[in-house]
């Protein structure tokens, strides 16, 4: 009973970490239909930046993330403006996923270029502690992480249902020619969203170089989960990536220790064909992110 | 993108290489007296991107330390000594179609093999096709030697289930008071690694030990709390992990945080690594593992290995590279009692014929095969000790003596 209250107090926590790491890529679904795989490679290439702000200056890791927001924000504009802003729109789901693959690979080499193949982390003194509830384990690394999901995802969404141009990027979402007739100058809020989608990246990488080592190749293992969790929660809706996330942990973290390991790691596939047999539209989200 | 491209370009370099063969292929002609006295050209894949991109490097490095020393001398039968890389992306399909390219159509003299068993069967598969003499550097896994090869050696000390050897037979002659219990296992579902910790597993479990928890995790595992979850609730006396690099730090990380102790905690491959110790801080003190080479030994060659190594790469030599430089000194002793370095059948079979019966004397200390290419030692078993990397097994190897039970992490 108390592993199982384990496994399920583990499995929120993770959750927490799959919605900030998938919330952007539920973003750039959202507001370009673009599936961007190369999302996991970007929150290591946020993980190595943070590395480096650590190692070399001797800061905390997160006191990296003022300079890495607003970079990777930069970034993804630039990404959304000079390279899929040029695919050709009928068939930019397609095309998104080959131009985006080709951007994972680059930045795999560089990375491996600069910062050599060899494991590099980042261990704090919290990362190997726990705080302990009721004879259930919650470690330091794992709340910080959940803590640090739900800030993001807190701003993201308040920036998107509050401000204007969070009523922009959603109204660019729904119906770009409507949202363009009303004044929406909507490719430069699609960049703005895409940039938004990467920042949230450079959050999730600061965060994932605190809890696991990582090399170059590192973001591969992560596409599919990610995939998964906004498949599950409703292509293109923030709100759904985060409640699926939080749902495939708690059900990652229960199997595992009730069954094993190989079936946790396959429960998000069983929920990725659930979610495509029963409910192609997701199961939190509304018909391919008309809403949010 | 550029995995498209490259593929094609693969495709298309094969088709030529078939159309290329068709016509000049003479299995077994002696060659021009022109090409005898050219280089001695060695085919080799090896991962250099993609998941196994750092222990595949370090395999490079190992070869290249190799080949930098033969050549000072002089190189093989005099002729020097050339190396051709291909990156195979951790890809088995990848590293098949490398190595038929390498011999049909640069026409090597020799191949080396790539890294891990995963690897190592698809090209032995290949080299054997052609009747190439095929030393690898590292495929330890059972299923390596269950394929029928006839020319495939294993350049290490042991195959994967004797890497703890020593360390089971230090537990199970403990006194009955002092010995462990319970043991809990957590291994990569890989056949390397899984071969390491069941070795263990079934020589401990025969010896009454009991195996609490058996939990076996796919390489996309990103979170291993729960696995520590587990094995918290089983109270095990022994903590053995089946491990690559990022697990074994995963684990560890997570056992802490789930508050287990046990008395003895073994991983396997990670805390070889160098990056090790800063990656759990603290938590290395007392962790055990299997090894196959030590930068103190003195075994042949061992010492300008690491010397040359410094010279070249400016770090320090790991296990990879010297798995790598103890197949080109296999090779080399091989090439010296054949008098030989072609891709002719004739040449290949003296080659293997003289690996099969003799013993070789290697940076990894001296190592003879059984008739499947299995090398017949044990790994050393090593301990950080107060914060130092202390070989603690065998008794005639040992640096440090033996901590156990090991300090709480």
């Amino acid at each position: 009973m108390s592993l199982l209250a384990q496994g399920l107090a583990l499995g929120v926590l993770t959750g927490g970490l799959y919605a900030l790491l998938a919330s952007g890529l539920s973003l750039y679904f959202g507001v370009m239909r673009v599936v961007m795989v190369a999302h996991p490679a970007f929150l290591f290439l946020a993980a190595y930046l943070t590395y480096t702000a650590h190692t070399v200056f001797g800061v905390d890791p997160f006191l990296a993330l003022p300079v890495t927001v607003p970079l990777f924000f930069a970034l993804g504009v630039a990404v959304q403006r000079l390279l899929i802003a040029r695919l050709a729109p009928e068939n930019v789901a397609m095309m998104s996923v080959l131009l985006t693959f080709g951007l994972a690979l680059t930045i795999e080499g560089l990375l491996g270029t600069f910062y050599t193949g060899s494991y590099k982390s980042i261990s704090m003194d919290y990362a190997t502690r726990s705080l302990t509830v009721a004879g259930v384990h919650l470690p330091y690394d794992k709340i910080i992480a959940f803590l640090v999901a739900a800030l993001t995802l807190g701003v993201l969404f308040a920036v998107l249902v509050k401000s204007r141009f969070g009523q922009a990027l959603r109204a660019t979402i729904q119906h770009r020619e409507a949202a363009r007739l009303v004044g929406i100058p909507t490719e430069r809020v699609a960049g703005h969203g895409f940039g938004v989608g990467l920042a949230t990246a450079a959050a999730g990488g600061t965060v994932l170089a605190l809890i696991t080592p990582f090399f170059p190749a590192s973001h591969w293992v992560w596409i599919g989960k990610l995939m998964a969790v906004i498949v599950v929660g409703g292509l293109g809706s923030v709100t759904g990536a985060a409640l699926a996330a939080v749902l495939l942990g708690v059900v990652e973290g229960v199997v595992l220790v009730t069954v094993d390991a190989t079936w946790a790691t396959m429960m998000f596939y069983v929920f990725l064909f659930l979610a495509l047999l029963v409910r192609p539209q997701g199961f939190f989200g509304g018909r391919l992110a008309h809403r949010f | 993108m550029a995995r498209v491209s490259k593929g094609l370009a693969i495709i298309s370099l094969c088709a030529l290489a078939l159309t290329a063969c068709a016509k000049t292929d003479e299995p077994g002609a002696a060659p021009s007296p022109g090409q005898q006295r050219g280089p001695v050209r060695i085919g080799v894949s090896l991962p250099l991107t993609g998941d196994f991109s750092e222990p595949g490097k370090g395999i490079q490095e190992g070869y290249q330390v190799w080949a930098d020393r033969v050549n000072a001398k002089g190189g093989l039968l005099g002729r020097k000594v050339e190396l051709i890389f291909r990156d195979d992306a951790s890809d088995p399909n990848r590293v098949s179609s490398d190595y038929e390219s390498l011999i049909t159509q640069d026409k090597v003299d020799l191949v080396f093999g790539p890294f891990s068993s995963r690897l190592v069967i698809p090209a032995a598969k290949v080299a054997e096709s052609y009747g190439m003499l095929f030393v690898e550097p590292a495929g330890a896994a059972a299923e390596v030697f269950e394929q029928g090869f006839k020319r495939l050696f294993y350049a290490a000390p042991a195959i994967a289930g004797d890497h703890y050897d020593y360390l089971s037979d230090y537990l199970t002659q403990l006194p009955a008071d002092q010995r462990p219990k319970t043991a809990a296992y957590a291994s990569l579902d890989d056949p390397f690694a899984q071969g390491t910790a069941y070795g263990l597993r079934d020589k401990l479990a025969a010896a009454g030990i009991k195996t609490v928890v058996d939990e076996v995790y796919p390489p996309e595992t990103t979170d291993f709390a729960p696995i520590a979850a587990k094995i918290a609730a089983a109270k095990p006396d022994l903590v053995v992990g089946g491990t690559q690099f990022e697990d074994s730090v995963g684990l560890v990380r997570a056992l802490q945080e789930l508050k287990v102790q046990p008395k003895l905690a073994a991983f396997s491959t990670g805390p070889t690594l160098a990056e090790f110790p800063a990656a759990v801080k603290g938590a290395a003190e007392h962790v055990i593992s299997p090894v196959g080479w030590s930068a103190t030994a003195t075994f042949t060659g061992n010492q300008d290995l690491v010397k040359r190594y410094k010279e070249m790469f400016g770090g320090d030599a790991n296990e990879d590279a010297a798995n790598g430089y103890t197949v080109g000194q296999i090779v080399e002793a091989a090439v010296a009692a054949a008098q030989c370095a072609d891709p002719s059948k004739e040449c290949q079979d003296k080659l293997t014929a003289h690996i099969g019966q003799a013993t070789f004397d290697t940076v990894v200390g001296p190592l003879s095969f059984d008739d499947k290419g299995r090398p017949e030692q044990a790994h050393m078993i090593q301990q950080y000790v107060n914060g130092k990397v202390e070989i603690v097994l065998p008794e005639q190897a040992k640096t440090a003596g033996i901590v156990y039970p090991k300090k709480p992490w």
